[in-house]
C-alpha cells in the first residue's frame, strides 16, 4: 500500500482524482466557476496526459476518477477517453448535457458497460427559471438528453446548483419528480450551493468556499495541480492560484504527496462540506 | 512578471508570506511555482541568513556580487541591509564599485574576501592562484565553503531578479535616498 493509498483510506484526502479536460464550453452560465464560454483559452490538458496520469493515480491508490471542465464533451475524443478511464477506475464525468447529438450518443454507448456516470446540470423544474442562469434552450436540451442516455443504459446523475438550495422546497420537489420521471433515482441527484468564485464572484453570487469548507481532492489541470475541483477557477480571465498545490502534475505522486501534506496540516474539525460528487 | 499577492498565494507559498505587510518580490514571484518556492526560500534563507558567519561578512559578499552582476534590485535591497549590518556608507560605496576597496577597507581579511568574491563572480574556471591563496589564509575551510556558497546563491538571485525585473520596495528606495545611496 502506498502512502497516498494510506491517506485515502484514512480519509485525509479524497479518493477521486479529478481532471480539468478543458476550459471552453458551448454555454456561458452566470455562475460558472471557470468563466467558460466558446471563445475562452481552452487550457486543454490532453487525452494522453489524462490517461497516463489516471493510470498512475490508480497505481498510487486513487479509487475513482472525475473529469470536468469547461464542457468535456465539446472535445471529440471525450467518449473514447471516458471509456478508457472507465476501464481503469469508476469514472464520473460532468457535463452540461447539451451536446449529445445522435452521433455523440452512439459514441457513448460503450459507456453503458462500464462503471461510468455522466453528471448533468439541471437547476430548476421550469425552462424559464433554469435558463435564466444557464442560457436559452438549456432546459429543453437537458430533458431531451437525459432519457436518451438512460435508455442506452448509461449511468446519469443530475446536479443542481442553486444560490440557496433550501429556499424553494416546492420547486425542489418538482425538480425531483422530473429527474425521477427521466429515470434518474434520488441517490443520483446532487444539490449544492453556488460557490462564490469565477463568474459567480463577479456577479456577487454564492457561498464563500475556502480550504476549510472543501474536501482535499487532487485536481489536475493544464496549469498545475489544485487542492479541489473548486480550485482552478478563473476570474477576469486570470486563473486563481489560491488553491494551487503545484505546477507539477506528473508524476502524479508528487502533487499527491504535497496534497497529503497540506491535508495533514489542516486544523481539526474542518467542515469539508462542498464536494462535486 | 506579475507578482502574486496574499489573496492569490498558493497553499504551499502562504507560510512564506508575512502577516504584517506585503511579501518580497522574490516570494511573490516564486509563488508562481509553489513547489520550487518552498525549497528555494528556505535554502536562500539559510545560506544568506544567520549562521556561524556574521551578517556583516555575508553582506560584503552579497553586495559585492550583486554590484559586479549589475543587479539593480539586489544592490538596492542589500545596500539597506548592509547598512543595518554595520557596514559604513563608505564601505557600501566601495563594495558597489564606486570607490576603490583598498582605499576604504583596512582589514586584510576583508580585502582577501572581496578579491575572492571578484574571482568567483567574474572569473571563468578556477580563481587565480594568488586570490585563492589569500582567501585560504584569511578563512578556514568552513568559512571558505560557506562564503563561496553565499556568492553562488547571490549570483543565482542576481540573474533571477535582473532577468525578471523585480521591483525594489518603495520603502527601501526612500531609505537609500535618505542615506545618499540611491
Ligand atoms: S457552468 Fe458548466 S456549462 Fe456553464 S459555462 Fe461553465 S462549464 Fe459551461
Amino acid at each position: 500500500m502506498t502512502a497516498i493509498a494510506d491517506s485515502i483510506a484514512g480519509g485525509e484526502i479524497g479518493g477521486r482524482l479529478w481532471f480539468y479536460a478543458n476550459y471552453h464550453c458551448n454555454l456561458r452560465c452566470a455562475y460558472c466557476l471557470t468563466e467558460s464560454a466558446p471563445q475562452v483559452n481552452r487550457r486543454e490538458l490532453g487525452r494522453e496526459q489524462i490517461v497516463e496520469r489516471a493510470r498512475e493515480g490508480k497505481e498510487l491508490g486513487f479509487t475513482s476518477l472525475g473529469v470536468t471542465g469547461g464542457e468535456p464533451f465539446v472535445l471529440d475524443y471525450m467518449p473514447e477517453l471516458i471509456a478508457t478511464l472507465g476501464s481503469e477506475l469508476p469514472t464520473l464525468v460532468l457535463s452540461n448535457g447539451t451536446v449529445f447529438n445522435d452521433r455523440r450518443l452512439g459514441e457513448m454507448e460503450p459507456l453503458a458497460e462500464l462503471p461510468v456516470k455522466v453528471q448533468i446540470s439541471l437547476d430548476r423544474p421550469d425552462p424559464d427559471a433554469n435558463d435564466e442562469m444557464r442560457g436559452p434552450e438549456n432546459f429543453r436540451k437537458v430533458v431531451e438528453a437525459v432519457p436518451r442516455l438512460v435508455e442506452r443504459g448509461i449511468g446519469v446523475r443530475i446536479a443542481t446548483t442553486l444560490e440557496d438550495p433550501e429556499a424553494d422546497p416546492h420547486g425542489m420537489e418538482r425538480l425531483c419528480e422530473l429527474h425521477r420521471a427521466m429515470g434518474v433515482p434520488d441517490q443520483d441527484h446532487v444539490v449544492r450551493p453556488i460557490v462564490n468564485r469565477g463568474r459567480a464572484a463577479t456577479n456577487d453570487m454564492g457561498v464563500l468556499a475556502g480550504l476549510e469548507q472543501l474536501e482535499p481532492e487532487l485536481t489536475l489541470t493544464a496549469d498545475g495541480a489544485f487542492y479541489s475541483p473548486f480550485g482552478p477557477t478563473v476570474r477576469g480571465g486570470e486563473l486563481d492560484t489560491d488553491m494551487l498545490v503545484s505546477r507539477t502534475t506528473s508524476p502524479v505522486r508528487e502533487p499527491a504527496k504535497m496534497l497529503a501534506r497540506i491535508a495533514g496540516n489542516r486544523p481539526a474539525g474542518n467542515d469539508a462540506s462542498i464536494g462535486i460528487r | 512578471m506579475p507578482l502574486i499577492g496574499v489573496e492569490q498565494a498558493p497553499i504551499l507559498a502562504r507560510p512564506f508570506y508575512p502577516d504584517d505587510g506585503p511579501p518580497s518580490p522574490l516570494t511573490a514571484s516564486l509563488a508562481h511555482v509553489p513547489e520550487v518556492l518552498e525549497v528555494t526560500l528556505p535554502f536562500v534563507g539559510r545560506v544568506l541568513g544567520p549562521t556561524a558567519i556574521d551578517a556583516r561578512t555575508k553582506e560584503i559578499v552579497i553586495l559585492r556580487c550583486s554590484s559586479l552582476m549589475e543587479c539593480r534590485y539586489c544592490v538596492e535591497t542589500h545596500t539597506a541591509v548592509a547598512l543595518d549590518c554595520g557596514l559604513s556608507p563608505g564601505e557600501v560605496r566601495a563594495l558597489r564599485g564606486e570607490e576603490e576597496a583598498e582605499a576604504v577597507f583596512t582589514n586584510p581579511d576583508d580585502l582577501a574576501l572581496i578579491a575572492w568574491v571578484d574571482g568567483v563572480a567574474l572569473g571563468r574556471g578556477a580563481a587565480p592562484d594568488e586570490v585563492t591563496a589569500r582567501a585560504r589564509e584569511a578563512m578556514g575551510h568552513p568559512e571558505l565553503v560557506e562564503l563561496t556558497l553565499v556568492a553562488g546563491a547571490t549570483l543565482m538571485l542576481n540573474r533571477y531578479c535582473s532577468a525578471l525585473g523585480l521591483p525594489t520596495s518603495p520603502m527601501t528606495l526612500a531609505r537609500l535616498a535618505e542615506e545618499g545611496l540611491a
